[in-house]
């Protein structure tokens, strides 16, 4: 099959400091290439951390899916950590074009993370649709409390590690009717005319007017 | 979290027997009395007056958030909502030995982002250098190292509160100038305290009040030193166990989940702050 001239990307991120390989397992694998190439999307980037074994097991992976993709269409690269940052694939993902000269056609895709909020709030404000897998070997459970608060809300799809096919159905539902951040805060009533952290401030100096 | 919660415990300790020690400073004694309200400053400011500003940047995802609020405040399309940076005429940024990339993510608010906003907002840019007005970055020894045996945090905390004094206490600000070399410039206290944890922040919280209930330099009779704690966006049901331990300590505690101003009545919720 030739390749399509749309360009549509998954960027996976694990984060920097827990190591997450499950969640790299779980996007290598048959079912979720396929639901992937299902979706018109021709770029999957894993960024799969700098853990000991993370390249190995990233590899042994793509090593294990070799024939699957193959067939596909999608591409598949990985690397360990940006000391850039992330932004870069973020919008990728997004379908925001790094160069101004190619001439490439780009459509939105979408992110998976980690619950790391540091990452959640990237893909908010650039708005790109974003599913979020908590990990479940973490003992503090705060990213999991933040995961459910937020899908509650229709800014993310709560992802889990054994559904992550589900997770990118949800997600290109999602496309239609995405939230922006931030939040305007207008259901606030005390947020009205008061302003949040700048009001605060203020009030605590006595610049009232 | 042990670790840190014993150190905590400590400091919290010495805190008590001070306070104690200074019951000739009774009057002062609603810094932190625990059932107070939180109340908003009533006195009026003075904009024309020097005013600075102390944010503790906490390190990896405090010092992200932090930024972020900041710039959300900073940007608001809602001028009456918006942060005036220039409101504050010196802002002094903690940060934890080591932390470089706290360092420098102050450094290029200050010398970008700052400057950023206000021309996209304003449309103009903004070149007089004295009222755009001063900052300085310091740093303090952390509470806690990584894979630090236990028994000797509270030392280690004991330094660091003596590092936050050192900061709390600072009259004259050093500047690297370009061509003249370095210039002095007199500070007072900190007016207004912005910190979202960790036990850095904890610490230098509680060297604040230690100071005001001694009224040190006119701490607390001259208004001095007001704290704003923000409780992290990632924290949903419960408080950070820094936030546990400020929440009745601090002037003002603003959690960003509405659900959270049922814990204690000082809990305040102003919207998503990040």
């Amino acid at each position: 099959m030739a390749p399509t001239s749309t360009k549509k990307t998954c960027f996976l991120t694990v984060g920097a400091t827990a190591s997450f390989l499950p969640l790299v397992s779980a996007a290598l694998t048959t079912d979720f290439l396929a639901a992937l190439s299902k979706h018109g999307y021709s770029d999957l980037i894993i960024q799969y951390g700098s853990v000991a074994d993370g390249k190995e097991h990233f590899e042994q992976s793509m090593t294990e899916t070799e024939s699957q993709r193959k067939k596909s269409i999608v591409n598949v690269r990985g690397f360990a950590l940006d000391p850039a940052g992330l932004g870069a694939y973020m919008r990728e993902a997004k379908g925001i074009s790094a160069s101004k000269a190619s001439r490439e056609k780009l459509e939105e895709g979408v992110v998976i993370s980690h619950a790391g909020s540091g990452t959640i709030l990237d893909a908010l404000r650039l708005n790109v649709p974003l599913i979020v897998v908590p990990n479940p070997t973490l003992l503090d459970n705060h990213q999991l409390e933040l995961a459910e608060a937020l899908a509650e809300q229709g800014y993310v799809v709560h992802g889990r590690l054994d559904a992550l096919v589900d997770a990118l159905e949800a997600a290109e539902k999602m496309r239609q009717r995405s939230r922006e951040w931030p939040p305007i805060n207008s259901g606030v009533h005390r947020v009205v005319n008061v302003g949040g952290l700048a009001g605060v401030m203020d009030e605590e100096m006595g610049f009232l007017d | 979290m042990a670790v840190m919660r014993l150190a905590l415990v400590t400091l919290v300790t010495i805190a008590i027997g001070l306070l104690t020690f200074g019951g000739y400073r009774l009057s002062r004694m609603h810094i932190i009395h625990p059932g107070r309200r939180k109340h908003v400053r009533r006195k009026r400011g003075d904009k024309q007056k020097p005013t600075h500003l102390l944010i503790v940047l906490g390190s990896g995802g405090h010092t992200a958030e932090m930024i972020a609020m900041l710039f959300r405040a900073i940007t608001d399309p809602d001028p009456t909502k918006r942060l005036d940076w220039t409101n504050y005429t010196h802002r002094t940024w903690v940060v934890s030995s080591g932390d470089n990339i706290s360092a420098q993510r102050a450094k290029t608010f200050e010398e970008k982002t700052v400057r950023f906003a206000e021309e996209v907002i304003t449309g103009k840019t903004q070149n007089d250098k004295t009222r755009r007005g001063t900052y300085d970055i310091c740093t303090v020894p952390r509470a806690r190292e990584i894979h630090q045996p236990i028994h000797t945090a509270p030392i280690s905390s004991l330094r660091c509160m003596k590092a936050c004094y050192e900061v709390l206490t600072k009259r004259t600000v050093e500047e690297k100038d370009g061509e003249t070399g370095t210039t002095t410039t007199k500070v007072d206290l900190p007016d207004l305290i912005l910190c979202n944890g960790p036990a850095t922040a904890t610490i230098l919280i509680f060297t604040t009040i230690l100071l005001r209930l001694f009224d040190f330099g006119g701490a607390d009779s001259r208004g001095k030193m007001r704290t704003v704690y923000v409780e992290s966006w990632a924290r949903v049901k419960k408080l950070s166990l820094s936030g546990t331990l400020l929440s009745r300590v601090v002037d003002r505690f603003l959690v960003q989940w509405p659900q959270l101003e049922k814990v204690n009545e000082r809990l305040e919720y102003r919207g998503v702050l990040v």
